[in-house]
C-alpha cells in the first residue's frame, strides 16, 4: 500500500465459471402505504463489484437492510450463497462495511479483528495476516477511539475480511476519506474481487462507483429502472457536453439549441446539450473563432439522474 | 462454538469496566455509601437491611448497565454491526447481562464489608453467599426490563428512564428504609412492585420466611419482561 499507483478494478475473470453470491428475486417490502421495494431482482457474482445507485428514497437502504438480515421480507427471495441472511450461519459469508461505524472506544484495534474472526468461527491467530493486509499491525494496541477516521474505516473493512467472505457489502464506504485512501480502500478490494469476493456497494460517490464497478443498478421509487456497465448506461443518455473557447457571451450561449447547463472554467465554457448536431452547426456559424472544441459524453452521475428522474 | 463467541462478547464487555472505572463510582461506591449512612441511622443490627440495601445495589447495576450499554451501542451503530454478523444476537445480549456479575458481586461484597468495618454484620458467611446468589438470580428479569428499554431509548434517555423506574420502586419497596416505619401507604403498595419480592427473598436467607410466592412473582416478571425485550428488540431501528 506504499505506492501511489493503485489499481481499483479486479482482473478480468472468465465469464460462464461465475458463481452467484447474491440473488435477490421479486423483492417487495412497503411500510404502511409507502412501497418501498416493488419486486426488485439483483445479482452479485464471485468476484464482482455491483453498485447501488438511486435518489434518496428510492429503496436502497431497504435493499441492504434486506440482504444483509436485519429486514424480514415481506415478499421475494434473498439468498447469499443459496442461504437466507437471517440466519446467523449464512452470515458467515458476508461482511459489511458500514457508514461511520462508532466503535466501543474500550476496545483495541486487534481485539475487534481477532473478536471478527471468533465471531465468524475463525480461531483468533486469523486476525493477524489481516491486519499486516490493511497495514494496521502497528496499531493493533491502540484503543479505537484515538485513530483517523480513515485507519477506523481500515478496522472496519479488516473485521469484514478477516473470515474472506463470499460477499461484501459496502454502505458508503468511503465517506469522509480523502482521495488517496479512497484510492486505496479500493485497490485493497480489486485484490480481494481478484479472489474471488463480490462487491455490492451503495455510493453518493457516483462518479467513483463508474471506476470501480463491473455494474450499475439504479433504483428509483423501490423498481429498478436501469441496470448495465457504466459505459452502457452513459450510452443511453442523448446529452452531450459540448467544451470550447468561444467569445459569445453567457445569453447567447443559452439560447443556443438543446442547451440544458452552461458552465465556465479555465478559459472554456462547457454547454450541456441534448442536440449536440444541432448545436455545432449553429456555434461555428456564429462565432468563427471558435476553438479548443470537443465533444464529450455526459457522465454516469448525469445518466443515473435522468434514470431517476425518468422513472 | 457459541461458548466461543460468548466468551468474546463477555471479554469486551468486561473490557469496557477495567478500562473505564469511573462506572464504578455509581456502580459500587454510591449504593455503599448509601447503606453505611442508612445503617447508621437506622441501626445496622437489622439484619434485613443488608438484604434490602444490597437489592438496591444489585438491580441499579442489573437494570441500569445492560440497558444503557445497548442503547449506546445502537447510537454508534455497533449494534448493527452485530447483527449482521455471525453471532447470535442471543449470545450478545447474555454476555451483556453476565456482565453485571463482577459489579453485582462487587457491590455485594462491598457492603458486606462496610456491615463488618462498622460492627453490623451478623450474617454468617454461608448466608452472604447465599443472599449473593438470590439476588444474582433475581435480578435477571429486571436485566431483562432494563433490555427492552435500551432497544427503543438514546442512551441519556435509557439512563432517565431506567432511574424512573428504580428509584420509586426502591422508595416504595422499602429498600432504602424498612417498611415498618413509613407510612402505612408504602406497605399497601410495596407487594404490588417486583422489587419488594426480591427483597423479601433476600431478607429470607439473613433472617428467614417464605419465598416461594416470591419467587412466583419474579418468575412471572421475568417471562413478561423476556417478552417486552424481545417484541422491543424486533421493533427497534436497524
Amino acid at each position: 500500500m506504499t505506492s501511489p499507483h493503485y489499481s481499483t478494478r479486479a482482473p478480468e475473470a472468465s465469464v460462464g465459471t461465475m458463481k452467484t453470491v447474491l440473488e435477490v428475486r421479486g423483492a417487495r417490502h412497503r411500510y404502511g402505504d409507502k412501497v418501498a421495494l416493488d419486486g426488485v431482482d439483483l445479482r452479485v457474482d464471485e468476484g464482482e463489484c455491483v453498485a447501488l445507485l438511486g435518489p434518496n428514497g428510492a429503496g436502497k437502504t431497504t435493499l441492504v437492510n434486506m440482504i444483509v438480515g436485519l429486514l424480514a421480507r415481506q415478499g421475494g427471495e434473498v439468498a447469499i450463497l443459496g442461504g437466507d441472511p437471517r440466519n446467523a450461519a449464512t452470515r458467515r459469508a458476508l461482511g459489511v462495511v458500514q457508514q461511520s461505524l462508532g466503535f466501543p472506544s474500550t476496545l483495541k484495534v486487534r481485539e475487534l479483528v481477532v473478536g471478527a474472526a471468533v465471531r465468524g468461527g475463525l480461531p483468533r491467530t486469523a486476525a493477524g495476516p489481516v491486519l499486516a493486509e490493511l497495514e494496521l499491525t502497528e496499531l493493533a494496541d491502540r484503543r479505537v477511539s484515538k485513530l483517523s477516521g480513515g485507519q477506523k474505516q481500515r478496522v472496519q473493512l479488516a473485521m469484514a475480511l478477516v473470515t474472506n467472505p463470499a460477499l461484501l457489502v459496502l454502505d458508503e464506504p468511503t465517506a469522509g476519506l480523502d482521495a488517496l485512501s479512497r484510492r486505496r480502500f479500493w485497490h485493497l478490494l480489486a485484490q480481494r474481487r481478484a479472489q474471488g469476493t463480490g462487491v455490492l456497494v451503495t455510493t453518493h460517490l457516483i462518479e467513483e462507483s463508474a471506476a470501480v464497478a463491473d455494474r450499475v443498478v439504479v433504483l428509483s421509487g423501490g423498481r429498478v429502472v436501469g441496470e448495465g456497465t457504466p459505459d452502457e448506461l452513459v450510452a443511453l443518455l442523448p446529452d452531450r457536453t459540448v467544451i470550447a473557447t468561444t467569445k459569445l457571451d453567457d445569453v447567447r450561449l443559452r439560447a443556443l439549441p438543446g442547451v440544458l447547463s452552461l458552465s465556465r472554467g479555465d478559459g472554456l465554457v462547457r454547454l450541456r446539450t441534448s442536440a449536440p448536431e444541432a448545436l455545432l452547426r449553429v456555434l461555428l456559424v456564429e462565432d468563427p473563432t471558435l476553438s479548443d472544441l470537443r465533444v464529450e459524453h455526459a457522465g454516469l452521475e448525469e445518466a443515473v439522474i435522468s434514470l431517476g428522474v425518468a422513472a | 462454538m457459541n461458548a466461543r463467541i460468548f466468551a468474546v462478547e463477555l471479554a469486551d464487555e468486561l473490557r469496557g469496566i477495567v478500562r473505564e472505572p469511573t462506572a464504578l463510582f455509581f456502580s459500587i461506591i454510591m449504593p455503599v455509601g448509601f447503606f453505611t449512612l442508612f445503617a447508621s441511622i437506622f441501626g445496622g443490627g437489622n439484619p434485613g437491611m443488608l438484604a434490602t440495601f444490597g437489592t438496591f445495589g444489585v438491580l441499579g447495576v442489573a437494570l441500569m448497565n445492560p440497558g444503557v450499554r445497548i442503547a449506546q451501542d445502537r447510537e454508534l451503530g455497533w449494534l448493527r454491526a452485530k447483527r449482521v454478523s455471525a453471532v447470535p444476537i442471543g449470545v450478545t445480549l447474555a454476555a451483556k447481562v453476565a456482565a453485571v456479575l463482577p459489579y453485582a458481586i462487587g457491590v455485594l461484597l462491598a457492603m458486606t464489608a462496610a456491615a463488618g468495618l462498622t460492627g453490623s454484620l451478623t450474617a454468617s458467611p454461608v448466608q452472604v453467599a447465599r443472599l449473593i446468589a438470590v439476588l444474582l438470580l433475581g435480578a435477571l428479569p429486571f436485566a431483562l426490563l432494563g433490555l427492552a428499554v435500551g432497544f427503543q431509548a438514546g442512551s441519556n434517555a435509557a439512563v432517565a428512564i431506567l432511574n424512573a423506574i428504580l428509584m420509586p420502586m426502591s422508595v416504595l419497596s422499602g429498600l432504602w428504609m424498612p417498611l415498618a416505619i413509613l407510612p402505612a401507604f408504602f406497605g399497601t403498595v410495596a407487594p404490588f412492585l417486583p422489587t419488594y419480592h426480591l427483597a423479601a427473598i433476600a431478607t429470607a436467607q439473613l433472617a428467614g420466611g417464605p419465598v416461594v410466592g416470591h419467587a412466583l412473582v419474579l418468575l412471572g416478571m421475568t417471562v413478561v419482561t423476556g417478552a417486552l425485550a424481545a417484541v422491543s428488540y424486533r421493533h427497534a431501528r436497524p
